[in-house]
């Protein structure tokens, strides 16, 4: 096993993780923040893609096409979280478990045909601009430029995640929110507004994600399924609301991945869920969620 | 009394069908019936213990697989392969159970689901021994039980069977001590009670009839897909027992009928079935939580008695 | 009746973080024993329970009940060598109904709990009834357990604790909530209990009237660490007692 195919696995798998964790972060604030597990997540996600792919059709003549499509799609996602939280999830709040997973479940059935009625059937392709079209050469071993420009996104939504939950207010709030609902709304914070921020956050993250995606190969239906379990899968391992724990995961979860390619390739998945199922069992939380009785 | 009355009258009704609908609709009926007792059996694990599994397709899929398997590649009598399904179906969820019953609420719903997914992935790459995607073609049902009607009178005396089973379990001192533990799982180890083995019991039997539904499906259908597995398939029984309402022992059979129903008519004139349903579920979870006996029960013969939380459960 | 140790309690220690909630605690109850345990709020009390019934493992010590070591049973192990606990918090099936809630305790003693065939609503019927009746609980027989008033919770609680035909049994509270009357006739019951069928009990109260009124021995708790031991009158001339319930003596 010579070490440009490792390097390139390597890379290949980080890029891999940095596309899930843009994906899982949203998902893991949510839940850790609301409670409330977002089956649509990459529902939403695929909408973004297929957004930015009709923004870009529009401008493809010019070069900036894709640099202006993939924030402007990230907006119109926030613009349809909001709608969403507005319309549906802030009435499951105060219900049970249950109720909740079924409300995203049938927003997945739901968004799944929506996408089929407006965009139709057929796969679409984003023609990468020049920029990011051939090969980098880190020491001597060809990289998919656009894989380090997934790696490059990803990086600065952690940091800019973590920033924001760290060092400016509304982030505390947001933090001190995961810890104790309560003692938050006892200090007069609405916590109706902090959960519509943090929802429309993480869909414009998850939103912003897809349009990422969507010149990495095609976009196509049902691309969503697939994705949201691998996301389930990270958030699980890496632990519910936790940032370091979302990075963490979707970096194994691409790790794997891309390793398992190269000795088992039908077993990828199975792997991953073979994981998932470990941490669940011997440590719910996750690697770096907050213990509780389960 | 009026409530026997009332059941004996649907049977009734169910047992002279074939005389007045088209075979089409018989056809439907099958469905509603298999899938209905799919559901009643996830109801087990849902409105009685309290738990959301969000990978019980998975039991319906290995009862389908072994039944179509036994029948296709040694031409076993379906009447032997159905209890032999159920012991698969069994046997599965008692090594998955025994995981997921470690846990509770949310993490319970995604170790089920995790799990759910490993076994139709399985049975999607293990292409030697399932044929994996291009599924099992050819399950032919005994000369005797050729016919939609012949078939359909099998489905309704096995379901029939099967339910009463499933409703002696329910109203036992082992279904008690389900709602036991649905109701206070802390409470009821401090009255005795191992609920993690309790929990465990009650996880295989509800796969077992889910095993039992599946391996009636595989004749009927003439062919099976590992699609049978999947998390998608794994909502099925979810959507039916909240139409139908985890109140009461019929709510995910009601569920059935409404949903199949539907289905059947809908996919005639769209193939945007997914949007449908996801609509009605949504309507469903807003406006009438407790489902149809929870409307029936609210609205025709008023409260019963205040229960604490929002949610009524079987009581 | 042998007056043997039922229950032996060797230094006890157990910490949440950095809180040192029971602190090098041994106690001993020998059979047929009515004692209280007392100290403010925080004091560990119910903490000393979660470990005397398998909520949490301790640090260190030992716990041993009727002779066996059951230190890190689980706690349906513990409850069916034959200790019951009656929550401080009433802790009951809300949505069953008084009748279901008792009889659960009792088809779980009886070992019918796997019974997966017989209609539940023909068996212990008789039983059932009895504990009603002994409890005062029987006009309530079919309300929902979540809609009781606090005072027959309470009742409830102790009539699912006795449905385990318990050796010992832990009341955390037993009388919170209730009327004067409903407390004397509350205690007179449990008293009974104690004499007629030799059931060794613990309490805890903060009602001091209810403890130096039936209590024949005290222990007095204090951040996790047992600071007084003794007959009512003993612990009532104690010093260090004294100083802890300053301002709380009721």
């Amino acid at each position: 096993m010579d070490i440009t195919l490792l390097m390139s696995q390597c890379m290949s798998g980080l890029s891999q993780g940095m596309m899930l964790f843009l994906i899982a972060s949203g998902l893991s604030l949510i839940f850790g923040v609301m409670n409330i597990l977002n089956f649509a997540h990459a529902s939403l996600w695929l909408v973004g893609a297929y957004f930015c792919h009709s923004i870009w059709f529009r401008m493809q003549d010019y070069g900036f096409a894709l640099w202006l499509s993939i924030p402007l799609a990230g907006l119109v996602l926030a613009g349809i979280g909001w709608l969403i939280e507005v319309i549906l999830i802030r009435r499951v709040y105060k219900r049970e478990l249950p109720e909740q997973l079924l409300l995203t479940y049938a927003m997945v059935l739901i968004i799944g045909d929506v996408i089929k009625i407006s965009w139709g059937v057929e796969d679409r392709i984003i023609v990468r601009p020049p920029e990011v079209s051939g090969p980098v050469f880190f020491f001597g071993i060809p990289i998919d430029s656009y894989f380090i420009f997934v790696i490059l996104v990803g990086v600065a939504v952690a940091i800019g995640l973590w920033l924001f939950l760290q060092k400016t207010k509304y982030g505390h709030i947001v933090r001190a929110a995961v810890f104790s609902r309560e003692m938050v709304s006892a200090l007069g914070i609405p916590i109706p507004r902090i959960y519509t921020g943090v929802f429309v956050l993480g869909i414009f993250i998850a939103g912003t994600a897809g349009a990422v995606q969507a010149p990495v190969g095609s976009i196509t239906l049902g691309m969503d399924m697939a994705v949201i379990i691998q996301a389930f899968c990270v958030v699980v391992i890496g632990g519910f609301g936790s940032l370091l724990g979302t990075l963490v995961g979707s970096i194994i979860v691409g790790e794997i991945y891309a390793f398992s390619i190269l000795f088992w390739p039908q077993g990828a998945l199975a792997l991953i869920f073979i994981v998932t199922a470990i941490i669940l069992v011997v440590r719910p939380w996750g690697l770096f969620g907050t213990p509780m009785r389960v | 009394m009026k409530k026997y009355l009332f059941l004996g009258l649907i049977y009734a009704l169910a047992l002279v069908l074939p005389l007045f609908i088209g075979e089409f609709w018989i056809h439907v009926a099958v469905e509603i019936l298999i899938l209905g007792l799919f559901a009643v059996s996830f109801n087990m694990i849902f409105g009685y213990m309290g738990q959301l599994s969000f990978g019980h397709a998975a039991y319906y899929g290995v009862g389908a697989y072994v039944t179509g398997m036994l029948m296709v590649k040694a031409s076993v009598p379906l009447a032997i392969c159905l209890p032999l399904s159920m012991i698969g179906a069994g046997i599965c969820a008692l090594i998955i159970g025994y995981f997921c019953v470690r846990l509770t609420g949310i993490y319970f719903a995604i170790l089920t689901m995790a799990f759910g997914q490993l076994i139709y992935y399985i049975i999607f790459k293990w292409y030697s021994f399932t044929r994996g995607d291009d599924g099992l073609q050819g399950i032919i049902a005994p000369p005797l039980l050729f016919t939609v009607n012949a078939y359909y009178y099998f489905t309704l005396f096995i379901a029939t069977a099967a339910l009463i089973v499933m409703w002696y379990i329910s109203e036992s001192p082992f279904g008690y001590t389900m709602r036991a533990i649905r109701d206070n799982a802390d409470r009821t180890r401090f009255i005795g009670i191992n609920v993690r083995k309790y929990m465990l019991i009650n996880f295989v039997i509800a796969g077992m009839f889910a095993g039992l539904a599946g391996a009636l499906w595989g004749p009927f259908n003439r062919s099976i897909a590992p699609d049978l597995t999947n998390w998608h398939h794994s909502g099925t029984p979810v959507f039916m027992t909240v139409i139908g309402g985890p109140f009461g022992f019929f709510g995910p059979m009601i569920g059935s009928v409404i949903y199949t129903f539907l289905m059947a008519f809908v996919t005639g004139f769209t193939e945007y079935w997914p949007l449908t349903i996801g609509l009605v579920i949504i309507f469903v979870v807003l406006f009438v939580p407790g489902g149809v006996l929870g409307f029936y029960e609210s609205k025709i013969k008023g409260f019963r008695s205040k229960v604490p939380k929002s949610e009524e459960t079987i009581p | 009746m042998a007056e043997e140790v039922i229950l032996k309690v060797e230094k006890l220690n157990k910490a949440f973080g950095g809180l040192k909630a029971t602190n090098n605690v041994s106690y001993q109850m020998r059979t047929g024993e009515l004692s209280a345990i007392i100290g403010p709020n925080g004091a560990g009390k119910s903490t000393f329970f979660n470990l005397l019934t398998g909520y949490h493992f301790p640090d260190s010590g030992n716990i041993f009940f009727k002779g066996v070591n059951i230190t890190y049973w689980p706690p349906h192990k513990i409850t069916r060598l034959g200790i019951a606990r009656a929550f401080q918090v009433s802790n009951l099936y809300p949505r069953l109904t008084t009748y279901e809630n008792v009889r659960q305790a009792i088809l779980s003693q009886q070992k019918k709990t796997l019974n997966l065939f017989t209609p539940a609503h023909r068996l212990a019927k008789k039983e059932t009834q009895e504990l009603l009746e002994i409890t005062g609980l029987s006009h309530q027989t079919n309300m929902t357990a979540g809609n009781l008033p606090q005072g027959d919770k309470k009742r409830l609680e102790l009539a699912i604790a006795l449905g385990n035909k318990p050796d010992l049994v832990f009341l955390d509270e037993p009388t919170a909530g209730m009327s004067g009357e409903e407390t004397h006739e509350t205690m007179e019951l449990v008293k009974r209990l104690n004499e007629e069928i030799g059931l060794t009990i613990l309490f805890t109260e903060h009602d001091m009237s209810v403890v130096f009124g039936y209590a024949r021995r005290l222990t007095v708790l204090h951040q996790g660490t047992v600071i007084a031991e003794g007959t009512p009158e003993e612990v009532r001339a104690n010093e260090d007692a004294q100083r802890v319930y300053l301002g709380e003596e009721a």
